[in-house]
């Protein structure tokens, strides 16, 4: 692969990862995620009270809103929002709070074309979705979701390798040929007793493809190149979320395995009160 | 399965009856018979016909129908200034309706969010995959461009609207011919010719293949109004006429190899039947 981004990252190196537990007062949860600059804030509130048109007798309403950094939310930030009820739903319990509403609010915190999300966005929506969710901890669930986006370039001069990279940057999604964002939900089937090792993913199955590329080659194998891509992009993801959930309650953090890898996932504790105050300077920001 | 004795014992239940109160239960008999509600097979897909050019007072028109499913659009043409970071690129409007008439679902007013949401896929998915190239629509660099409004309205919901709008969208527009259109500087005006006309230059044909997934195993093609809520994964690809991969859409809890499935399940579909979508309108 000779193909070089811009950033010099390695076709396969996400950006910096940011986890943040925001603790927003008047929800029952919520979080930050960011990969590098591309960063989404999410917030749950639920079960609460449900509007009478929207009451569901056997399972809970969920409610889904995206909201992009400047002006009203178009046509694009509703269907990002059903995308994202619909690859979130397979991973709550819905029928245990039946006739109430499960209310989830995304804002995007990066600016955005006006036509769509580029991958890489759509992406940190859905992993601060879930961080929200684990974060409210009030509807009870079967798995995590996480996301990643995948591009495709293809060189015009050397030979016809496509290079695929994990993370496209707002340009790079530009630029690319192809790009897309993959969604996986992580669930460890309750079979026995026995805890997963500490570094091991559970299994993961895809709910949510996003793919488009420009000029089209039947390569068949080339979609599942990059699904498979997006998979070990959100294989890391979830370890970081599994990380950083130890820390969320503010509490002391456990040791972690290895400082170097909490480091260079760049996860934010807020585990005494400097960080606390970095918090709240963040949230003046917003 | 208190819901079998149920059923057993009550001859007279009537079938219309059985499928209104337990959709999931009647698919799902359906289904282990190896059919489908409506006599297909699981992969099998409904007929389709494309008419074009029906709507005279538009540029360009298809209708298209899938099953009971009908789509018509219309392309309108209109000149406009360009956006200033893009002076030399027209605009591609489309946009669907899903009005109240097309089904018992709908419900009169402002677009619904899935018409919304159904207006941006298509939107998103003719861009990406370069039908037109937008340069082609100017006419005079940082004056005046084409704006294409192609509107298309769902006449009758069974299912699949996507797949259905897509096909009129692209005919629609492959329909289309505009007048040889000249800017006069000095007059700041633009001249569009009585008797000249030319077709728009389209880069790639695209068609769309939908699938949904049933009970985590059975994948149908091309479903319709019924099993479309009871599906747990709903799969769109799309292949331009050569069978390469233009997107690929998925929504639902899929396996591995589902997705693979789909694309050669399309290409087959392709193979058969496909390149005769658009080669009448040549």
């Amino acid at each position: 692969m000779s193909f070089t981004r811009p950033d010099g990252r390695g076709n396969e190196d996400k950006r910096p990862l940011h986890i943040i537990y925001e603790r927003l007062d008047r929800v029952d949860g919520s979080a930050r995620f960011g990969f590098g600059d591309t960063k989404a804030l999410a917030s749950v509130s639920g079960p609460i009270e449900v509007r009478l048109a929207a009451e569901q007798p056997s399972k809970a309403t969920f409610d889904v809103t995206v909201r992009p950094l400047s002006s009203l939310p178009g046509t694009e930030s509703k269907a990002l929002a059903t995308s994202l009820r619909g690859l979130l739903s397979p991973s709550l319990i819905l029928s245990r709070n039946p006739r109430t509403l499960l209310q989830l609010v995304v804002q995007s915190l990066t600016p955005s074309p006006i036509e769509s999300y580029p991958p890489s966005l759509a992406a940190a929506c859905i992993n601060a979705s879930s961080l929200a969710l684990l974060n409210a901890g009030s509807i009870p669930m079967t798995g995590v979701v996480c996301a990643a986006g995948v591009a495709l370039f293809r060189s015009t001069t050397e030979e016809d390798i496509p290079a695929l990279v994990l993370d496209p940057s707002e340009s790079e999604s530009r630029e690319a040929v192809g790009c897309g964002c993959f969604a996986f939900l992580f669930r460890t089937e309750i079979a026995g007793s026995q805890p997963l090792p500490t570094n091991d993913t559970p299994g993961a199955r895809l709910v949510w493809t996003n793919w488009h590329v420009k000029d089209g080659t039947s390569d068949d194998g080339e979609l599942a190149r990059a699904q498979a891509l997006g998979l070990a992009g959100a294989e890391t993801i979830w370890r970081a979320i599994k990380q950083s959930v130890p820390q969320m309650d503010n509490l002391p953090p456990p040791p972690l395995p290895s400082r170097s890898t909490a480091g260079e996932l760049g996860i934010i504790t807020q585990s005494d009160e400097v960080s606390d105050q970095d918090m709240n300077d963040a949230k003046i920001e917003i | 399965m208190a819901l079998q004795t149920q059923t057993g014992t009550s001859t007279d239940l009537n079938a219309q009856i059985f499928q209104r109160l337990h959709p999931r239960a009647y698919l799902e008999r359906f289904i282990k018979e190896d059919i489908r509600p409506d006599g297909r097979e699981a992969t099998e897909w409904r007929d389709l016909s494309v008419h074009v050019g029906s709507i005279s007072t538009a540029n360009g028109s298809a209708l298209v129908r899938l099953g009971d499913t009908t789509v018509i659009c219309g392309v309108k043409a209109e000149i406009a200034e360009p956006d200033l970071e893009r002076p030399k690129e027209g605009f591609l409007v489309p946009n669907i309706d899903l009005p109240a008439l097309c089904g018992p679902r709908f419900k009169p007013g402002p677009p619904s969010e899935e018409a919304q949401v159904l207006s941006d896929r298509l939107a998103s998915t003719i861009t990406a995959a370069g039908v037109l190239p937008l340069s082609a629509l100017c006419i005079h660099p940082e004056r005046a461009v084409w704006v294409l409004y192609v509107d298309a309205t769902c006449i009758n919901y069974d299912g699949n609207v996507f797949d259905a709008a897509l096909i009129a969208m692209v005919a629609a527009l492959k329909n289309t011919t505009l007048p040889t259109a000249t800017f006069n500087e000095e007059t700041g005006r633009t001249m569009c010719s009585r008797k000249l006309r030319k077709p728009l230059p389209l880069e790639c044909l695209p068609v769309s293949y939908t699938f949904g997934v049933f009970d985590g195993t059975t994948v149908l093609a091309d479903p319709a109004a019924f099993e479309e809520p009871l599906l747990d994964t709903s799969i769109s690809i799309v292949l331009d006429e050569g069978g390469a991969l233009l997107s690929a859409g998925q929504l639902g809890i899929a396996d591995k190899d589902t997705m693979s499935m789909c694309v050669s399940a399309a290409k087959e579909r392709l193979e058969t039947y496909g390149r005769e979508i658009y080669a009448f309108l040549e």
